[in-house]
């Protein structure tokens, strides 16, 4: 059975360093399959904890293409084919409490960087939500009108707020990468 | 970053408002206050009878207090009571345009806000406290401030012999009776908006609305529980008092010490 999920011994390499870095468990993993021969893509969830290129299926044995990036304000992007998909981290729907309702922009809104585009509200609490980058709103996820709960169950993947454009791609690179974004939650922390 | 403050000081905009020396006496005066007392500073304003628009326009004005880096000691906590008032908040579309105008011709006036919660009623006799905080001198966490806006709520109504609690639906309540409404707004760490707690107040201007959209329940207040009439002059400082405990923060009238203004709640 193991024999049909294993992926090339190159690519398990390739795969190692930022998997160690997000899950070692997906690391130990896959060092035991790579004993196994030739290459199938297998179920995301089984070997990548790391959200969210896990969702990916042909991302699995590859270094994840569209790494997240995060604000001081606790939001995230995700870019892909130009597109940033943004919303908020766990850190973040943990310290709001279960969301109830969801205040987006319309399509077409321009937005700044840090620009307040909308509001989650939780236990009777509105909380704004800022901008990672300046672009235009392309897409909002309309899911969450029914199904507020989806940014608490799935920060990363089905409880995205909004899709935009990128006028300038320069302010990715001032975001925090995934280490740093867990540094400055332990600083907050402490 | 503030003195008194141990969390991060938001990020600022520079405004020029002549603060330069009140300020500094202010940094030295509650530097001293934090040495000594190892709490956050909180300033208490307390606006007496104001109209609704206006305690808008009071909390933005210290909600920019955050965001100007000469001002120490921007925490503060807004005390007062409205003119009858129908509120809503970011979820106003179960509230349109027929309603609101229904509301205003019972003689209240209505505000869509930018707070959580539904519909709620300001009025005489109910305690408005708006809380002028930023988080980063508490915990950065929404729900655990709200949580403990609750249990200041809890412990105020304890000491008047109320055992009042919590529920799924947010708010103080004493049974099915809700007896103080809760409904904040957070940006940048800084809340503003707050609680509002029934003293003496005309308790039907509540039954032309479905409080806080809970259907079923009911609202209650400090006299309604106690049998006699309890004035919001003197159920703040109880407030004031739960509030410094709850928190552990040092609150300050204006011009007062912190001393001072302990020695008078206690």
């Amino acid at each position: 059975m193991f024999s049909s999920f294993c992926p090339p011994v190159a690519d398990v390499l390739l795969f190692l360093p930022s998997c160690c870095r997000c899950s070692p468990l997906s690391a130990l993993l896959l060092l035991m399959l790579s004993s196994f021969c030739p290459p199938v893509a297998a179920p995301a969830s089984l070997f990548c904890l790391c959200p969210p290129a896990a969702s990916h299926p042909s991302l699995i044995f590859h270094c994840p293409a569209a790494a997240l990036k995060y604000t001081d304000k606790h939001e995230w992007v995700r870019v892909e084919d130009g597109v940033g998909t943004v919303g908020i981290s766990k850190f973040a729907q943990e310290a709001l409490g279960d969301v109830v309702y969801c205040g987006l922009p319309d399509v077409g809104t321009k937005l700044s960087q840090s620009d307040e585009f909308g509001a989650l509200e939780s236990v009777k609490a509105a909380s704004e939500l800022y901008s990672p980058l300046t672009g235009e709103v392309t897409e909002v996820n309309n899911a969450l009108s029914d199904n507020p709960g989806l940014v608490n169950k799935s920060c990363y993947k089905d409880g995205w707020l909004i899709k935009m454009t990128i006028s300038v791609p320069e302010e990715l690179d001032a975001l925090m990468d995934e280490a740093a974004y867990e540094r400055y939650i332990r600083s907050i922390e402490d | 970053m503030s003195p008194g403050c141990t969390g991060d000081q938001p990020q600022s905009a520079s405004t020029s408002e002549g603060w330069q020396d009140h300020a500094n006496l202010r940094a030295f005066r509650f530097s001293k206050i934090k040495m000594s007392l190892g709490k956050t500073p909180v300033s208490v304003v307390n606006l007496g009878r104001v109209a609704y628009r206006s305690a808008l326009q009071i909390q933005q004005h210290y909600i920019r207090q955050h965001f100007d880096s000469s001002n120490p000691t921007p925490n503060t906590l807004l005390l007062c009571e409205h003119s009858p008032v129908y509120t809503v908040g970011i979820r106003p579309v179960q509230y349109p345009a027929e309603e609101e105008q229904r509301l205003k011709d019972l003689g209240a006036d209505f505000f869509r806000t930018n707070r959580g919660g539904l519909i709620t009623f300001h009025g005489p006799g109910q305690l408005v406290c708006y809380p002028i905080l930023n988080l980063g001198c508490f915990k950065k966490s929404v729900r655990w401030y709200v949580c403990e806006i609750e249990k200041t709520v809890i412990n105020m109504c304890s000491k008047f012999g109320i055992k009042a609690s919590t529920s799924p639906d947010t708010g103080v309540w004493v049974g099915n009776n809700k007896i103080c409404a809760i409904g904040i707004h957070c940006g940048r760490y800084v809340t503003s908006h707050g609680l509002a707690l029934n003293c003496n107040t005309d308790l039907s201007w509540f039954e032309n609305i479905v409080p806080c959209g809970i259907v079923g329940k009911g609202v209650t207040s400090l006299s309604r529980e106690l049998g006699r009439d309890v004035t919001t002059e003197e159920a703040a400082p109880v407030l004031l008092k739960a509030f410094s405990e709850q928190f552990n923060c040092c609150l300050v009238k204006a011009d007062n010490s912190c001393e001072q203004t302990q020695q008078t709640l206690n």
